[in-house]
């Protein structure tokens, strides 16, 4: 069932806790979906319903137990030691709650570590991160280091390291976690801005009805499996944010 | 319950512990092997070499009192910042902070307390094996060198005790004034320096002009006495201090403008470097001059060991001398490589000995002449027969060649016809000058030997410089194993220091690796930069060390006489204290890549 434009494809994943003489704990059962090129799809689910073991399995970070992950063409678990850490650093872009910048660099040298581990030149590099400021109007904060800035500027900057090598993937875990509602606004329509112009697929997980209003489509997990699935289509984000909200209170139960 | 709590934390992180036992462990039992030399009454007194060694031992155990401080300090730091989480989160949990503090205070005691244990047993062993070992291989023999010396046991027990007692206060204080959550968070804090240039460069060029006068007082020596040594001491740290601060942070951030520093991971290296080096700078003067005086001990032990034969030269002017050569000895002397070589009959009667003038005037009496003054060169000359029978009898050299078991003869130089005539025992002396006798020492030691077997005489009455060498060597032999010894606790204590104080970064710098593990930093490139940023760490203090070094030795000069110079032959030296200095760097490389590097699989 994988269509040409698909950038992510899962196909029957499973993913067990524990070794067989011990007690097992399934966290992933059977997990089937796909990204298409350009779409942005949220992963939604409570604490312990599997979402972030779903995203370390699509990001290399986890191995899976059973299943195929297909990432823009690379087969993702048939990959070892060094083709891991390439893929990732090539075909990812991540996003996470507390921001993972490195204290010990300014926001500057920070954007441009990805193309840095790829050997990219000083002159395409600082060209790459000043556009990139640009788009995510963070080119006065460059020269700071991480602990002079708020919450939202790190986030941005971290949203700046991830999309600066260009990958076919941004993940983003619970991103707006850690901010405060405007800043949590602002990165979420960052994220839009950079999805439609940029074409980038964006694959969120949050457990946030707010932040995954901005995506097209929803997938819900629950106790490792996915339940339901809402899309967008037409309507406006204040009604997608209704249907969301009035999903969960059926999903839940 | 709270004690259950830190006996689980205890197990949980037992391969961390056990880097900073056995680190403490090793501090303890070398401290006790060197009190044990350094109190040791009775050791000393039978080979206190002169007035000068009570003043070294005093020297070294001042010196490795005050290391040992340095060292619990930087040790303590790695344990406080292992426990300084799993204590935010008892006090989370409601535990008081003076339970807490008894906690931290019994832990860091019991822990000093079994290290001590340990180390004091240990050292007992060392004492027992490691020190004969050395001495062996230097080719000394101390008298009574016991390594079960109750003194020296309690020394090191109540020092390392009460350092800890010490240390256990320092957490104690350090803790309670901390709030809970700068705890929970302490690993993540990372601080930013300012650098502001003017101030900057005034501290690079007074830490310049300090090291100089630093360097200056060591050549001068001779004018300044032992005014000297603190002058030297207090303006190289302080100057060595000043330099760091100055340069390395400039340096560094100039560096992290260039191209260079957007490859791979470099930048990520200078960042590290950055806001380490700052925090390292009191650490990495305290070590590179710890560096510096270990490395200064091992070089001026090791010169004295390897000169002395060069020195021998200056003993006599015949390396030995055979009588009536048998023909195992002759075999034996020519296997030597000789420079110069005579045999002269003697006449024995009483206690007079005669020679025969026309043998000297034939094979002339080869005398060693040394010029006074600082620059002492030594040659060997002969005389007319007319000349030598005015000085030669009385030449120390000379006199040796005819001894009985209680003196000297008396030697007479007469005419070959009178010669004839004189009565007495009839014996020939073989006088031998070899070339080096570093190289002929194994050969020249069974001559003696035989030599000694056939003719006994007393100990003081030398023949040739071989023998003197000998009694030189024991002579220099407590010196000579201070300065191996002191070096190598230096050594030893220093480069844990070093391993500590980086070891206790470690913590904070995991979740920078899973950072970049997550970005998808390949594993070879996190271990060599890890391997690069440890070993700048290293090199700092070791190239300022050896600069140190190179200077401080001018201290030895007025010390050691014109053919034997400090200078002479470190290069040896100073590869084999390298070498255990990297030795120390791959293990602190391993036990960090060990910490620090992610595991696979995300937990």
């Amino acid at each position: 069932m994988t269509t040409s434009n698909a950038v992510v494809s899962v196909a029957g994943l499973e993913k067990t806790y524990g070794k067989a003489n011990e007690r097992q704990y399934k966290a992933l059962k059977d997990i089937n979906f796909q990204v298409a090129k350009g779409e942005f799809v949220g992963i939604m689910g409570a604490s312990g319903s599997g979402k972030t073991t779903l995203l370390n399995m699509l990001s290399t970070l986890d191995t899976p137990t059973k299943g195929d992950v297909i990432v823009n063409g690379h087969d993702v678990t048939k990959m070892r030691g060094n083709q891991l850490a390439d893929f990732r650093a090539e075909e990812v872009g991540f996003i996470f709650q507390d921001f993972n910048l490195l204290e010990s660099l300014t926001a500057e040298e920070n954007i441009g570590l990805p193309l840095a581990l790829k050997g990219t030149s000083s002159r395409v590099m600082d060209q790459a991160i000043h556009e990139v400021a640009e788009t995510l109007s963070i080119a006065d904060l460059l020269q700071k280091y991480p602990a002079e800035l708020s919450g939202g500027q790190k986030q941005r900057v971290a949203a700046a390291r991830a999309i600066v090598h260009h990958p076919s993937i941004l993940m983003g875990d619970e991103p707006t976690g850690a901010l405060d509602s405007t800043s949590a606004r602002e990165l979420l329509d960052l994220l839009t801005t950079i999805n439609q112009k940029q074409a980038m697929s964006v694959l969120l997980v949050t457990h946030d009805p707010f932040s995954a209003s901005f995506c097209q489509r929803i997938l819900f997990i629950k106790d490792g499996q996915i339940g339901s699935e809402l899309r967008r289509e037409n309507q406006d984000r204040s009604a997608f944010y209704q249907e969301i909200l009035n999903e969960l209170g059926t999903f839940n139960e | 319950m709270l004690g259950k709590l830190a006996l689980a934390g205890i197990k949980n992180r037992r391969r961390d512990y056990l880097v900073l036992l056995a680190g403490l462990t090793m501090s303890a039992a070398i401290f006790y092997m060197f009190a044990n030399l350094a109190t040791n009454k009775a050791f000393i007194k039978a080979n206190a070499v002169a007035s000068s060694a009570s003043l070294i031992f005093g020297f070294g155990a001042a010196l490795l009192i005050l290391i040992t401080i340095v060292y619990i300090m930087y040790a303590n730091s790695f344990l406080l910042s292992m426990r300084q989480h799993d204590y935010g989160l008892f006090m989370m949990l409601g535990a008081k902070r003076k339970r807490i503090g008894e906690l931290v205070f019994l832990e860091t005691l019991i822990l000093g307390t079994v290290a001590t244990a340990i180390g004091i047993a240990l050292g007992l062993l060392m004492s027992k094996f490691l020190v004969g070992f050395l001495l062996d291989s230097l080719g000394l023999h101390l008298a009574h060198l016991a390594s079960f010396y109750v003194p020296a046991i309690i020394a090191t027990a109540v020092l390392y005790v009460g350092l800890f007692i010490l240390a256990s206060l320092f957490n104690l204080i350090h803790l309670t004034r901390t709030t809970v959550l700068k705890l929970l968070h302490s690993d993540e804090q990372a601080n930013q320096t300012q650098v502001k240039p003017f101030r900057q460069a005034v501290a690079g060029v007074l830490g310049l002009v300090l090291l100089g006068i630093g360097y200056w007082a060591l050549a001068a020596i001779k004018v300044l006495q032992t005014a000297a040594i603190p002058l030297a001491l207090v303006t190289i740290t302080l100057g060595t201090y000043l330099l760091f601060r100055a340069t390395i942070l400039m340096f560094i951030r100039s560096l992290r403008k260039t191209a260079w520093a957007k490859k791979h991971l470099n930048s990520f290296l200078l960042g590290q470097l950055n806001f380490r080096v700052h925090n390292y700078t009191r650490m990495l003067t305290i070590v590179s001059l710890l560096f510096a005086m270990a490395l200064g001990a091992i070089t001026v032990g090791s010169g004295y060991h390897r000169q002395l034969p060069m020195m021998a030269g200056n003993f006599g002017a015949y390396t030995i001398a055979v009588h009536d050569k048998t023909a195992q000895e002759q075999r034996l002397i020519d296997c030597l490589d000789i420079r110069h070589q005579a045999t002269y009959t003697q006449k024995r009667q009483g206690k007079m000995v005669y020679y025969n003038a026309a043998e000297l005037t034939k094979h002339p009496f080869e005398q060693l002449k040394m010029t006074t003054g600082d620059n002492v060169k030594t040659s060997y000359v002969t005389e007319s027969i007319k000349k030598f029978q005015k000085t030669g009898p009385t030449d120390m050299d000379f006199l040796g060649l005819a001894t009985n078991s209680q003196r000297m003869l008396t030697p007479k130089i007469v005419s070959a016809s009178q010669f004839a005539k004189q009565s007495g025992k009839t014996t020939t002396v073989t006088t031998v000058r070899v070339k080096s006798l570093q190289r002929d020492t194994p050969t020249i030691k069974k001559l003696a030997k035989l030599e000694r077997q056939r003719f006994s005489q007393p100990a003081e009455m030398t023949i040739g410089s071989y023998q003197s060498y000998e009694m030189m060597t024991g002579f220099f032999g407590g010196l000579e194993f201070m300065g191996y010894f002191l070096g190598i606790a230096f050594l030893a204590m220093l480069a844990s220091c070093l391993m500590f104080k980086i070891l206790s970064g470690a913590p904070g710098d995991q979740r920078r690796y899973r950072m970049l593990y997550k970005m998808g930093v390949r594993y070879q490139l996190m271990r060599s930069g890890i391997a690069k940023e440890i070993g700048i760490l290293f090199l700092i203090p070791g190239i300022m060390g050896i600069i140190d070094v190179l200077f401080g030795l001018q201290m030895f000069k007025p010390l050691m006489q014109s053919p034997m110079s400090p200078y002479l032959g470190i290069g040896s030296t100073f590869a084999i204290f390298l070498g255990l200095y990297a030795i120390y760097y791959l293990i602190t490389l391993v036990l960090y890549w060990r910490i620090v590097l992610p595991k696979t699989a995300v937990k």
